[in-house]
């Protein structure tokens, strides 16, 4: 039997097909739940120091649960608004509420948001604690208009304990590596911040207040420094650098300083 | 109308037109008391103080494009970023939610006028001169004031910011913020004792609704402000010691500013969420959905608005984090009833993209993700990171423009025929909102790596080993699109000025609350005859007799 190809059904001209355009918006969806297998720093960079631990892994939930939210939202706002076009003159239909979808609506957020926090909850305490016997060194941290002092107590009592910055000659916050340090913030004008971005942390230098931070820093280099708090005209030059040095670094300058003073 | 499938009925009431000279027109208007005319004066003004702050902002984009300063001192860049946030947050955005619920909220619960229409006309003045006032400033030996729009004590005191400029930053905004607890309880009084006959709370417009949420939020959130202002230029003035750090000033100050700072958000808010709920069921022709849910979203909002202020204070180390961060998470739930109700409300419509429309679904994109990185922001530890930088700018750009500036020309579009008797020309406001969305998001998108990246937010500069100067170039080069798109709209006004009147009541076909069942513009006591009120949607029920709502 001979075998003839089929004709070719001549098929209506159908109106403008929106499939390939749903797929495309469907595409961002899929292509977020599946590409989890190893999440980047969003920014910052894995075990700088101890809050980057714990800050890190929160940051990347926060952002892909925030990505999913909104890619699911913002695509509900873009289907509505390209499928959903006028297309006749008919009414669509005047629905008005409907109590299972709004409840859901409601309950869903909460829910999302009730995790968020329990992450939160648990991850700032970790930040905040004072963990008086793993603190290895104390040091203070004066905001001035507009440079910083740095006092390292193991220098001793006297003023060569203390680094005083200037805002043309920034000074110098020597950490040392893997060893917890209490930071002792205090300023002795007006408020300032101290905030040391690749450490993923910062805290308010207020007069009249005295605040508490502790953390370890866990990799040698040096790291910018500023203050984020305005504190008046040179706020943009109140800057140091953080420089994380090895243990035995770390006994040596202050040895110097000691020195110092003699 | 191309678009409209229902001839609107004619209007049956139309303003009687008498030729008037422009002088006795001017005298007319600073002598009004209607509240459409006083409603115009707050429009025309604090759009004018949105292009002096845009102004500002060009100016700091412009020093901050490259490393180094270029243009400005650092005293002349704080002063300017200073006056920029306290023009954009206080002489802006304020009085623009005072302008719009002047002019459409009596038209909206089938008022005459508000409750007290010379206290309005004193509201004006107060707010006017006030600006003014802290404006001037710039003109002072000193110049104008230089420790930002949050003022944070002891910056502010005599010691550290001597000179007038200070003073009359201080003293001005007390006498504007005075003007606007005023227009909250002008605004209270009309709604709870104004409405028509017939005009129940829950038939009552949502735009009138958040009005109604917004003035109480403002007599809770402004006394408080006007109380840290007057003890500050006591400070200033008198040498008293109520914000010395010497008893606990410090906090004190950031406690009692950002009681008032954070409703204020929502202050800024609510208006223009409501500007947005007005034009989205219009143009799909719908009714809201979860009218009711929506109405409790947005008074759980402003309830939690007011006990989430220490979330500006995470970093302080002074603050219970767990209560305000889980009160700050809170707020995500109703905010996101409201996306619910927004998108419900398209869902299956009948959707035309007029301007109106094409500015609201540019707000609900760009609101979503500035809600998005709110609810970052509202987790402690993520503070620590980013607090206070440039991802807390951008952040802020993304609620506070996206919000208010889009809904208002969102509004603009919407009720320039209502307000003037004549339609904007569609296709320059097309332009012109195409403009503004991408001059938006280029400037402020980046701005998120920018923080991430370590720029604080209020540096006059950053050095070239920063690594911050592509960005900031990407970001100015955003600003200088962002400034270019208000000419459409300029034109657009001006070759508008003499196009036809309407001469209907509802030129957009399917108006669904009471300010589209009189004429355009209105007559002085807005309406000559008043439509039966059945249902949220009284204007569509007049003209639309035929369609039913289908309840669930």
């Amino acid at each position: 039997m001979p075998h003839y190809p089929l004709p070719m059904p001549l098929e209506p001209r159908r109106p403008r097909s929106r499939k390939g355009l749903k797929l495309v918006l469907l595409a961002p969806l899929l292509l977020a739940l599946t590409s989890c297998a190893k999440v980047s720093g969003l920014g910052y960079k894995e075990g700088l120091s101890s809050v980057n631990d714990t800050s890190l892994p929160l940051w990347q939930g926060a952002w892909i649960t925030a990505g999913i939210v909104g890619v699911f939202t913002a695509g509900l706002i873009l289907w509505a608004a390209i499928f959903h076009r006028k297309k006749n003159d008919e009414f669509p239909k005047q629905s008005q509420y409907h109590i299972p979808i709004e409840v859901a609506y409601t309950i869903i957020p909460f829910i999302i948001v009730a995790v968020l926090f329990a992450y939160t909850a648990r991850d700032e305490s970790r930040i905040t604690n004072k963990s008086s016997v793993a603190v290895m060194h104390d040091i203070t941290v004066n905001g001035m208009q507009w440079s910083w002092q740095f006092t390292y107590p193991e220098a001793g009592t006297g003023s060569n304990a203390t680094i005083t910055g200037t805002p043309q000659q920034r000074p110098i916050l020597y950490i040392p590596q893997g060893e917890r340090v209490r930071f002792t913030l205090t300023s002795s004008d007006v408020d300032h911040g101290f905030w040391i971005p690749a450490f993923m942390i910062q805290m308010q230098n207020l007069p009249g207040v005295t605040n508490h931070l502790e953390f370890t820093a866990n990799k040698l280099g040096d790291y910018p420094g500023r203050c984020n708090i305005l504190c008046g005209r040179d706020h943009s030059l109140m800057q140091f650098t953080a420089r994380v040095v090895t243990p035995a670094q770390y006994r040596d300058y202050v040895n110097s300083l000691k020195a110092s003073q003699s | 109308m191309t678009t409209v499938a229902h001839p609107p009925r004619t209007s049956a009431t139309k303003a009687p037109v008498q030729p008037s000279r422009k002088g006795s027109q001017f005298v007319k208007w600073i002598t009004s008391t209607d509240h459409k005319t006083i409603g115009y004066m707050y429009l025309i003004t604090s759009f004018s103080w949105f292009l002096i702050g845009g102004i500002l902002a060009l100016m700091l984009r412009a020093e901050l494009t490259r490393p180094g300063l270029q243009f400005f001192s650092n005293e002349q860049y704080n002063q300017i970023f200073t006056m920029h946030g306290t023009i954009m947050l206080l002489l802006f955005a304020t009085p623009l939610f005072v302008g719009f619920a002047n002019v459409i909220m009596p038209l909206q619960i089938g008022a005459a006028d508000v409750a007290f229409p010379r206290l309005n006309m004193m509201s004006y003045w107060l707010y006017l001169f006030g600006g003014t006032m802290a404006f001037a400033g710039f003109l002072s030996p000193g110049g104008a004031a230089s420790f930002g729009w949050t003022a944070y004590a002891p910056l502010s005191n005599s010691q550290f910011s001597p000179g007038i400029g200070g003073d009359l930053w201080v003293m001005g905004l007390a006498l504007g913020g005075l003007g606007t607890i005023l227009s909250g309880v002008n605004f209270i009084t009309t709604i709870f004792t104004m409405r028509a006959p017939g005009m129940t709370m829950f038939r009552m417009s949502i735009f009138s609704w958040n009005i109604l949420l917004t003035s109480i939020l403002v007599l809770l959130a402004f006394p408080p402000l006007a109380a840290a202002f007057l003890g500050l230029e006591s400070d200033r003035l008198f040498g008293s010691h109520i914000f010395d750090p010497a008893n606990g000033g410090a906090m004190l100050w950031q406690h009692l500013f950002w009681f008032f700072g954070h409703p204020e958000v929502y202050i800024l808010a609510l208006p223009f969420f409501g500007i947005a709920t007005e034009i989205l069921p219009v143009f799909s022709r719908k009714p809201i959905f979860g009218y009711k849910g929506l109405i409790a979203a947005t008074i759980a909002i402003s309830a939690l608005s007011v006990s989430v202020w220490a979330h500006h204070l995470f970093a302080t180390g002074q603050v219970l984090l767990p209560f305000f961060s889980f009160m700050t998470f809170l707020i995500g739930v109703p905010t996101g009833v409201k996306f619910f109700n927004w998108i419900g409300t398209m869902w299956r419509g009948s959707i035309t993209f007029e301007t109106p429309m094409l500015w609201i679904v540019g707000f609900l994109i760009t609101f979503l993700f500035g809600g998005l990185t709110g609810i970052i922001l509202a987790s402690p530890p993520l503070d620590f990171a980013v607090s206070a930088s440039y991802f807390v700018v951008a952040h802020f750009h993304y609620v506070l423009f996206g919000t208010v500036v889009f809904a208002m020309f969102g509004g603009f579009y919407f009720w320039w025929p209502k307000m003037t008797g004549r339609m904007l020309n569609e296709r320059l406001g097309k332009i012109h909102f195409w403009m503004t969305f991408f001059g938006f998001h280029l400037t402020f998108l980046i701005q998120h790596w920018l923080g991430i990246k370590g720029f604080p937010r209020r540096y006059a500069d950053y050095l070239p080993t920063d690594g911050f100067t592509f960005m900031n170039e990407v970001s100015t080069a955003g600003a200088a699109l962002l400034a270019a798109s208000m000419i459409p709209f300029a034109i657009n006004v001006w070759i508008t000025r003499k196009s036809p009147m309407v001469n209907v009541d509802d030129p957009w076909g399917y108006g669904a609350s009471l300010e589209w069942a009189t004429s355009c513009p209105p007559p002085r006591h807005n309406f000559t005859s008043m439509p039966r009120i059945r249902s949220e949607r009284p204007a569509f029920d007049l003209h639309h007799p035929h369609i039913k709502t289908e309840g669930h």
